[in-house]
């Protein structure tokens, strides 16, 4: 995962809202090109089918959406100009600019480097990131020269604009509500904003480490949005069947939920009534792992209470196991297993969940600090 | 034990889909390449044991369907178990179907008189919300007017959702000579594990074979398990569409599904092979018992019921 542990931008443009300061995120393009689809698949859990139902956006949009950090992302309607959004550029960390594949017109394009030009001279750390969205309409081959057109026309456009522009750091990514390409690309969005990674990141590869696993995921439960994997690379067939793996149980819940009054789980600890443990906020100077140790766990007579699962899959050799922790109330752990490792050593995976799970709670405190904190 | 089951209903009405869908593990976005059916498809299915649904998916057009009705008439209408005959719900020729549809159910009453008979009222999904269930309603009636005598058995599906499941499962059930039985003794074993509830599943298609609810639990049984937690009603479906998604995910790596167990906030379950052809899961609400317990127990089930899915289909025969 390509993370910039030195973009700090984020929360120095972070606003007050209330009490708590939230990374900006604009949601661009032109008309009809999705961004109120991706934003409610996203987000909102929005069956698919009903994206043939959305009414155009008339005016801005601002969400209030809480993952590992708190954002605040603005779904803006598609003749939106700088001067009529109402904002500074400067209040923004990331732009994401939505074209539709099939767009190749010059007026998505001249309306990305109105405001790529326009968000360079009051904000110059701003990332842009630009989806190039609908992907599954065209074949493999269409769908790849598209792609290559309009990333050439906007740095072609760019450069017109000025020669300086040419180093200008445009990630392009290729999306679609119909697949996890979706989930993927707003990941890498998301990773740039969260100034802990490096720390999820380690945290993440002692867990790999540790349990012989090749591959683990921090998921934001609702979205399906990972926040963090370890530094192996990702294989998009093991991300998209994470993804699915999360989707299937989050729908199991609420089917065999007990709808009894007096359900004996109720009165059953769950993570979002359990106290956080006491811990000592994690400085982001300090390594992640050892600060991680020595803290105590939720002392005996009740144990909260994490949900957990696993599935295990076949034939690969010895098989592999997909396990499933709560870690706080909105983010899991996803990891990969061998199945003998699952089975034969359940106490040391246990362990070491436990060991993650403190290390996460450490820093999600310190991210709830940072964002309730005064405003630079 | 072979059970004739007859795929009936007009051109492009979704019965190919179906049938991929629920036999050969096809999503369903992939169904709008297939292309006509010509004349008749057959496929042998094992289903249970020594259960093998000898499926006939008959092309729907005009020449194939007169000729069903005449030169192949009893070939066609022989033996039947079962005939499942599609609607398309937007169709634009609602006369000629039924006009076919009368004709089929002549020919059955002429040549398998106890053939059960489903109809399916299909891509529900294209009609709006809103008006989902009028619509549907007035088909019902439309459909049992038509079917004069003959009892049927209506239902609304469309391969975008649980809906699928819901119809074959019943349609199955009807094939399956021992399902009381089998009912009874997951009853049993529901008890044995302190179980709110036991589902069995066939494990290719994941259509629910047997439940240990009693059918109505509501009224008759008002100390079944289920009726005390009150149970979303569309959970057996919905986990037979949820199982075989995540199979064809896991499928898309080259993995194949074996297990899964759960330690939810609302429950815990598992789900793992019960013999040969099946699969059972286990859901339990009592917060105290773990999932190995649970399969502890589903270990020592297995035999018996082993022995039972053989015993009942060898004694039919
Ligand atoms: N095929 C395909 N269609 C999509 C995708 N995302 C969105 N659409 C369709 O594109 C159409 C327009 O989507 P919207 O989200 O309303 O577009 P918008 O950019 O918000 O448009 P405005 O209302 O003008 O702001 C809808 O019919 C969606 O179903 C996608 O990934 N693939
Ligand atoms: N919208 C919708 N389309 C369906 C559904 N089932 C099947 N179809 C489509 O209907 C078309 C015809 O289906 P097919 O199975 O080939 O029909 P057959 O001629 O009866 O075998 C295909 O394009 C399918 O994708 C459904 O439930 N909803
Ligand atoms: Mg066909």
């Amino acid at each position: 995962m390509s993370s910039s542990p030195q973009n700090y931008s984020a929360v120095a443009n972070s606003h007050t809202n209330g009490t708590i300061r939230r990374t900006k995120i604009l949601l661009l393009g032109t008309r009809r090109s999705g961004k109120t689809s991706l934003f409610q698949v996203l987000f909102n859990g929005f069956p698919l089918k009903q994206a043939f139902y959305l009414e155009p956006t008339m005016r801005v949009a601002k969400h209030l959406v809480d993952t590992v950090i708190p954002l605040e992302i603005w779904d803006c309607p598609g003749n939106i100009t700088v001067d009529t959004l109402g904002a500074s550029l400067a209040d923004f960390s990331t732009i994401v600019f939505v074209i539709d594949i099939r767009d190749l017109y010059q007026q998505p394009v001249s309306k990305l480097v109105e405001f790529i030009v326009a968000a360079c001279q009051v904000n110059p750390d701003i990332n842009f990131e630009v989806f190039v969205h609908k992907a599954e309409r065209l074949q493999e081959d269409d769908k790849l020269e598209n792609f290559r057109q309009i990333h050439e026309r906007v740095m072609d456009r760019l450069i017109d604009e000025s020669p300086e522009f040419e180093q200008f750091p445009l990630n392009f990514h290729l999306t679609s509500i119909y697949d996890h390409s979706l989930r993927e690309a707003f990941s890498l969005v998301l990773h740039k904003l969260i100034e802990s990674l490096p720390y999820l990141e380690d945290l993440l590869n002692v867990f790999c480490a540790n349990t012989a696993s090749p591959k683990a995921f921090l998921f934001d439960t609702s979205s399906k949005i990972h926040v963090a994997t370890d530094t192996s690379p990702v294989d998009q067939a093991t991300h998209n069947l994470c993804c699915d793996y999360l989707s299937m149980l989050n729908s199991f819940g609420p089917l065999y939920r007990s709808n009894a009054i007096n359900d004996p789980r109720t009165s059953r600890d769950s993570p979002a009534t359990t106290p956080p443990p006491t811990a000592t906020p994690l400085s982001p100077a300090s390594g992640s792992v050892s600060a991680s140790a020595g803290v105590p766990l939720a002392s005996p007579p009740k144990p909260p209470f994490f949900p957990c699962a696993a599935t295990s899959l076949s034939p690969s050799h010895p098989g592999t196991t997909l396990t499933y922790h709560l870690v706080t109330p909105h983010l899991a752990l996803l990891a990969l297993l061998p199945t003998t490792v699952y089975e034969m050593r359940r106490g040391l995976v246990e362990w070491n969940v436990v060991w993650f799970r403190e290390g996460v709670r450490e820093i999600w405190e310190v991210e709830k600090e940072r964002s309730a904190g005064e405003v630079v | 034990m072979k059970k004739k089951v007859l795929l009936m209903g007009a051109s492009g009405s979704g019965k190919t889909s179906m049938r991929s869908m629920i036999f050969s593990n096809n999503p369903a976005s992939l169904t709008s390449r297939l292309g006509a059916t010509i004349d008749v498809e057959q496929n042998h299915v094992r289903f249970l044991g020594d259960l093998i649904l000898n499926l006939w998916d008959c092309g729907g057009q005009d020449a194939f369907m007169d000729s069903y009705l005449s030169t192949q008439r009893s070939v066609i209408f022989s033996h039947v178990g079962v005939m499942i005959y599609v609607f398309d719900v937007e169709s634009r020729e609602m006369e000629k179907d039924l006009e076919y549809y009368r004709d089929c159910l002549e020919g059955l009453s002429q040549f398998s008189k106890n053939a059960n008979v489903f109809l399916l009222v299909h891509k529900v999904d294209l009609v709006r919300e809103a008006e989902r269930n009028t619509v549907v309603e007035r088909k019902v009636e439309e459909l049992e007017k038509a079917s004069g005598e003959t009892p049927v058995k209506v239902f609304s599906t469309s391969i975008y959702d649980e809906s699928l499941y819901k119809a074959w499962s019943n349609i199955v059930n009807t094939l399956i000579p021992n399902a009381r039985n089998l009912s009874k003794h997951l009853r049993i074993f529901a008890e044995a594990c302190n179980a709110t509830e036991v589902i069995l599943f066939e494990r290719t298609t994941f259509l629910v074979i047997a439940t240990s609810s009693h059918a109505d639990s509501s009224d008759a049984f008002p100390s079944d398990p289920v009726a005390l937690h009150a149970l979303d009603p569309k959970r057996y479906e919905r986990t037979s569409e949820l199982i075989k998604a995540f199979k064809q995910s896991c499928s898309r790596l080259r993995e194949e599904f074996r297990s899964l167990e759960m330690e939810l906030a609302e429950f815990t379950a598992v789900l793992d092979e019960m013999t040969k052809n099946t699969y059972v899961l286990v859901v339990v609400h009592d917060p105290v018992i773990e999932t190995a317990a649970i399969r502890m127990n589903i270990c020592m089930a297995r035999k018996k019921f082993e022995e039972l899915q053989g015993d009942s289909l060898v004694s039919e025969k």
